[in-house]
């Protein structure tokens, strides 16, 4: 495997963990579709590639492609940090100046430090988290003091742009208690750019904090994007995520939570709608290791053309997590011949007063629904728009943020010509 | 009959009865009213034996017999029936199943061979008719997909197949439209007699206009604070609780 | 050389090593134990197998030669040293017992508790008895009565012997050798089993369970069963007992092959009681089965099982839905307690255009046991407006047990249609104390609580076997009050 790293450049921060991983590349195994976490998502194609990491600095807006705003969602009054394969763009930044609020690069942070701030295991049982942890260029580092509220949200803007590139962003989060704050984590790639995006988000959230969190992937070209969000909830803190994927041509998204206090509260919704053949693969963990916490998740997809969606939803009830209420919901829509979902809604339970549950369908458009309509004069194309907006609202519904909620919309309708 | 002294109960650290006297003699009603959260579930719970609700202090004998020493089971064995304010569905049991193994526990309890299947049915059907339950109903599960009204007609049903001492009616009324009211009102009222004494626990004097009581009890922050013949009920309609604190 | 005295030179070499090399175990019950070749053409030759069979077999060991041990269930358990079992014994002669004084007491006092007759508690705990005059004349009517009809029912053995040509073209045609593990090391090594064959537009006019009861003394270790059901039939198959049996094979490796053909209906329904060790988990039953049909058009395969025994439990009953408009049925409950696992469910494969399917499995976990519900819902290109609706129920006694369900849903036609739905709970405290509030004990208010929950299964099973199958739920579920 080797021959896949030739020409991948570790950075000189983050040492230690960069040479712990880098051991622990050689002896972990690249996914195959024999390991049950990469059943259905084939990396085979993206080992025999030849990428090569970004070495070159920053290149401000003159270098930064034309047709990508580096302002994601212009509407949206936020803070923003952009990197371009992997390397931070501070001329196009606006970092918060905020009291108690801690903004910058993960790369201006002291070693010693860096030492302190990851506590996820990825990097020890998957390749692929191996691969960040050894190469990752640069990231994002938020720490949010006790009860403070960042008056505004931050977009972590991440753009790869070239053909064969290969970048690893990595972001830390810390909410102190009773803090909070608002994170977008917003992924494009430009036209026939080329490679992988690998990226990693890890949250700690204290006591009575809060974070929310969007994840919006919009990517050109032929990328296989990977990204691994890793949540630690403390007591009674509350965590509110959701991912969208507009575009990408294979897209993984892992999202796994820890509830790791009392009380704590949980939700996590997500959408694809996968066209031409575009892979889409949502893998969701819940972990309830205490008492009295509620999550609850709803994903949502429609499969167009010939692509491929995957749901993976685990929902793990520890011995000690009495009291638990736990909701899954995944509902699919398989659009068009060719195209297909392969969903595996999961529950492990070890506590016995709990409250759990989970429903899966996969089914076709409501054809009663559709023929009423059309039946009103609305004519195919557009009855078909207002089912497929209706099916995904309630995703897009629970977003907090008006601006960034409207721009998500926008998105999914320009990619699927709704009027 | 039934003598209650004392009788101070909690669930959790939370104390709820705090000192309740009570005599119910044979075929007397007893209407217990009172405001919301003056105790009046929790001593039909207590009475029957719920494991969450703690005894600290007090008697209770039905009979002579000590009830707070008996389980729930051992004492719906001696004669004591609670009419849930919200009965409990179980889903798959059939209502008639549930029933002959209610009363053949009884009669092994009392060293009675089980039911025969003839006098069983002849049962069912003096039962369900007192309180207008068709067989559909019968023959369903035990509450699953009742509406409330079936749900308390189907406790008085079970009331009466079971032929109890003591009948406690937690709340029966409530939730229900007139036209109900006055079928369980019936059914009771058909019920009552010389060997049958009733707790009748409701928040609307509006039960009481169709089961009249002997004895009407104000219950308040776990004591009962004044008792009275049936007129005590109207004048509690026309006052309110307050004038008693 | 030419392909056909290529295979005559090996048909000679391999008689010859089976003529010396084997000679002194002919005689004897037991082959040492171990497994290789050898010992496949020993098995092979004291049955007086065909040729084409001892190839069959033998391809199944080569292939399994090269499987590993699967691990991905949901369980737990010491590995099994699969070259100390002994792959032959003659059906031994039970140890004859005078009287059922002798008989375990434990054991008598369960099979009362399930209402087994006297008659069947001696003939199930080995007493010889005078030949029950009854039994016997019943199973001879039942025969003659089936053969008039055309109905094959006998051991696979004498199947072998009597019906080669069906043998022949139907087994491993839906479970191959090679399908996993366990199926391809029964493939190679299997004893014994049943053998069904329903003739076009019969439909039998009795649960073959009946007569099996009284004909089958004990099931092998590892036990082959084969089922046809040719065009318009119909049959009801009932495999089990509701009584506990005592195995002293730590591994049972079955498998059950089902061809259901145009238009024709098969109901196989399972009671599954092997010991499942003590309660601390020592011993028991390891039970790998695998289990599947082929529908053809318009056919159906209804699956209907109650496992309440074995300590591990690796079971999927399957449906391969190839036929246009054919149904796949899976009804299970499956009760855990002490320290058993179970990691079971169905595979439905909707291949043919219509198809449907209805998945319903209630598990009830109670002590410190892991229950596991497993299934696929496969649909294929093919499949046209195919259907699938699955209930997926749990239900937790004890805070100290798991409850756990891995659905895999797998569509690639836009016109299906699946819903699965899936809840874990607790046994409710309001339920128990409502039915003791009725004069009914917290044991009994238990067990009538389970066997609500779980009649939507129950109700499938053959009435003769309901009554039993709920009783024995009860009984696993004894002391499991959470």
């Amino acid at each position: 495997m080797s021959k896949f790293t030739n020409n991948f450049l570790a950075p000189s921060h983050g040492v230690e963990l960069r040479n712990e991983a880098l051991t622990l590349l050689s002896s972990l195994p690249v996914p195959t579709r024999r390991n049950e976490r990469w059943k259905y998502s084939s990396v085979s194609k993206l080992i025999n590639a030849s990428l090569e990491t970004y070495k070159g600095g920053e290149v401000g807006i003159e270098g930064w492609p034309k047709e990508i705003n580096p302002n994601p969602v212009p509407q949206l009054e936020a803070y923003r940090i952009v990197f371009r394969n992997g390397v931070y763009e501070p001329t196009l930044s606006e970092l918060p100046t905020f009291k108690g609020v801690v903004c910058m690069p993960l790369s201006s942070i002291s070693e010693e430090q860096s030492k302190t701030l990851f506590s996820n295991k990825y990097h020890k049982t998957e390749w692929v988290g191996a691969l960040n942890a050894a190469y990752y260029q640069d990231g994002f580092y938020l720490h949010v003091s006790k009860n403070i509220k960042l008056d505004r949200p931050i977009i972590v803007h991440h753009l790869t742009d070239g053909e064969n590139v290969a970048n690893f962003p990595r972001h830390f989060v810390r909410i102190d208690e009773g803090g909070e704050a608002e994170v977008v984590v917003w992924t494009t790639a430009s036209q026939d750019s080329s490679g992988m995006c690998n990226s990693l988000f890890e949250a700690s959230i204290a006591p009575n904090a809060q974070l929310f969190l969007e994840k919006i992937t919009n990517e050109e070209g032929e990328i296989y994007s990977f990204a691994h969000d890793f949540i630690i909830q403390e007591a009674d803190s509350r965590f509110k995520a959701h991912n969208f994927t507009i575009k990408g041509s294979w897209v993984r998204n892992e999202l796994s939570i820890v509830s790791a206090g009392k009380g704590t509260d949980t939700i996590f919704n997500g959408a694809y709608l996968p066209c031409g053949n575009e892979h889409v693969d949502n893998h969701t963990t819940m972990d309830h290791t205490y008492p009295d916490g509620t999550s609850s998740e709803l994903y949502r997809g429609i499969m167009y053309g010939k692509s491929t969606g995957v749901f993976n939803g685990k929902v793990f009830v520890r011995p000690d997590a009495q009291r638990t209420n736990a909701f899954q919901q995944n509902t699919n829509i398989v659009a068009d011949r060719g195209a297909s979902i392969n969903a595996k809604p999961e529950l492990e339970i070890y506590a016995d007063d709990v409250k759990c549950a989970h429903g899966c369908t996969v089914g076709q458009f409501d054809l009663e629904a559709l023929f009423y309509l059309k039946s009103r004069g609305l004519d195919e194309n557009a009855a078909r728009t207002l089912l497929v907006e209706a099916f995904i609202a309630d995703v897009l519904s629970s977003v907090p943020n008006e601006a960034l909620r409207n721009e998500i919309k926008r998105l999914y309708s320009e990619r699927h010509h709704w009027s | 009959m039934l003598k209650i002294k004392n009788l101070h109960a909690k669930v959790g650290d939370n104390e709820i009865l705090k000192g309740l006297n009570l005599e119910v003699g044979p075929g007397e009603v007893h209407a217990i009213m009172g405001p919301n959260g003056s105790g009046k579930s929790t001593l039909a719970s207590v009475l029957a034996g719920r494991e969450s609700y703690e005894v600290t202090e007090g008697e209770v004998e039905l009979d002579g017999v000590n009830l707070l020493d008996l389980d729930a089971t051992e004492r719906a064995r001696e004669g004591v029936f609670l009419a849930f304010q919200y009965p409990i569905e179980i889903p798959g049991v059939s209502n008639l199943n549930f029933m002959k193994a209610a009363i053949n526990g009884k009669r092994t309890h009392l060293g009675l061979e089980p039911i025969k299947p003839k006098d069983f049915l002849t049962k069912v059907k003096e039962c369900s008719s007192l309180v207008e339950l068709d067989g559909r109903l019968r023959d369903r599960s035990v509450n699953e997909g009742f509406s409330g009204g079936e749900k308390k007609r189907n406790e008085i049903f079970q009331m009466a197949m079971l032929d109890p001492k003591l009948a406690i009616l937690d709340e029966t009324d409530s939730g229900l439209d007139i036209d109900a009211l006055r079928v369980v009102s019936k059914g009771v009222n058909k019920m009552r007699s010389k060997d049958r004494s009733f707790i009748v626990i409701t928040h609307y004097q509006r039960l009481l206009e169709h089961i009249v009581p002997d004895f009407v009890h104000v219950l308040s922050e776990g004591k009962i604070v004044k008792s009275g013949g049936k007129e005590l009920a109207l004048e509690l309609e026309e006052k309110g609780y307050d004038w008693l604190k | 050389m030419s392909q056909t005295e290529e295979e005559k030179l090996i048909g000679e070499v391999t008689a010859k090593s089976y003529e010396f090399g084997f000679t002194t175990d002919i005689d004897s019950d037991t082959i040492p134990p171990g497994l290789n070749e050898g010992v496949i053409r020993t098995i092979s030759a004291k049955k007086n197998e065909p040729e084409w069979l001892l190839k069959w077999r033998l391809e199944a060991f080569r292939l399994w030669s090269e499987m590993e041990e699967p691990e991905w269930a949901h369980v737990n358990y010491p590995k099994l040293d699969l070259q100390s079992i002994s792959y032959y014994s003659a059906p031994k002669q039970k140890k004859e017992i005078a009287s059922l004084d002798e008989v375990d007491p434990e054991l008598l006092k369960t099979m009362e508790k399930l209402g087994i007759s006297i008659e069947e508690q001696k003939r199930l705990s080995g007493v010889a008895v005078d030949f029950v005059m009854d039994s016997v004349s019943v199973a001879t009517s039942f025969k003659e009565k089936l053969g008039e009809l055309g109905v094959i029912f006998c051991s696979l053995g004498e199947a072998i012997q009597e019906h080669p040509e069906l043998v022949r073209k139907y087994m491993g045609t839906v479970v191959p050798q090679r399908d996993n593990y366990y199926a391809a090391l029964n493939s190679a090594v299997f004893t014994d089993g049943s053998f069904c064959y329903i003739p076009k537009g019969v439909r039998c006019p009795m649960e073959l369970s009946t007569y099996f009861r009284i004909n089958q003394a004990g099931t092998g270790q590892f036990e082959r069963t084969l089922l046809i059901a040719d065009e318009g039939s119909y049959v009801s198959y009932l495999e089990g007992c509701t009584a506990p049996q005592r195995d002293e094979n730590q591994l049972h490796a079955a498998v059950v092959e089902i061809v259901s053909m145009d238009e024709a209906e098969v109901k196989y329904s399972t009671v599954q009681n092997w010991y499942p060790g003590d309660a601390n988990g020592l011993g028991g039953v390891f039970n790998f089965v695998t289990k599947r049909g082929l529908c053809h058009r318009a056919a159906k395969i209804s699956w209907t099982q109650v496992e309440t025994g074995s300590a591990v439990t690796w079971k999927y009953p399957s449906c391969i839905l190839k036929g246009d408009d054919s149904i796949g049925e899976f009804f299970s409950v499956a009760v855990t307690n002490n320290m058993q696992q179970a990691d079971t469910g169905t595979k439905m494969i909707h291949i043919g255009k219509r198809t449907r399917s209805t998945i319903i499995s209630k598990g009830i976990s109670s002590g410190h046991s892991q229950n596991s519900y497993r299934g696929l819902v496969q649909i294929h290109p093919g499949a046209e407006n195919a259907r699938n609706f699955s209930v997926c129920d749990s239900l937790l006694m004890t805070d100290t047990c798991g409850a756990h369900t891995f659905p895999y849903i797998e569509v690639k036609n836009p016109t299906a249609q699946i819903e699965h739905e899936a809840t874990t709970s607790k046994i409710g405290e309001d339920q128990i104390f409502y039915c003791q509030q009725r004069g009914i004990e917290e044991e009994e208010a238990i067990g009538l609580i389970v066997k609500g929950y779980a009649k939507d299964v129950l109700n499938k099973l053959p009435m003769e076997f309901a009554v039993e199958a709920q009783k024995l739920l009860t009984i696993s579920l004894e002391g499991s009050v959470g």
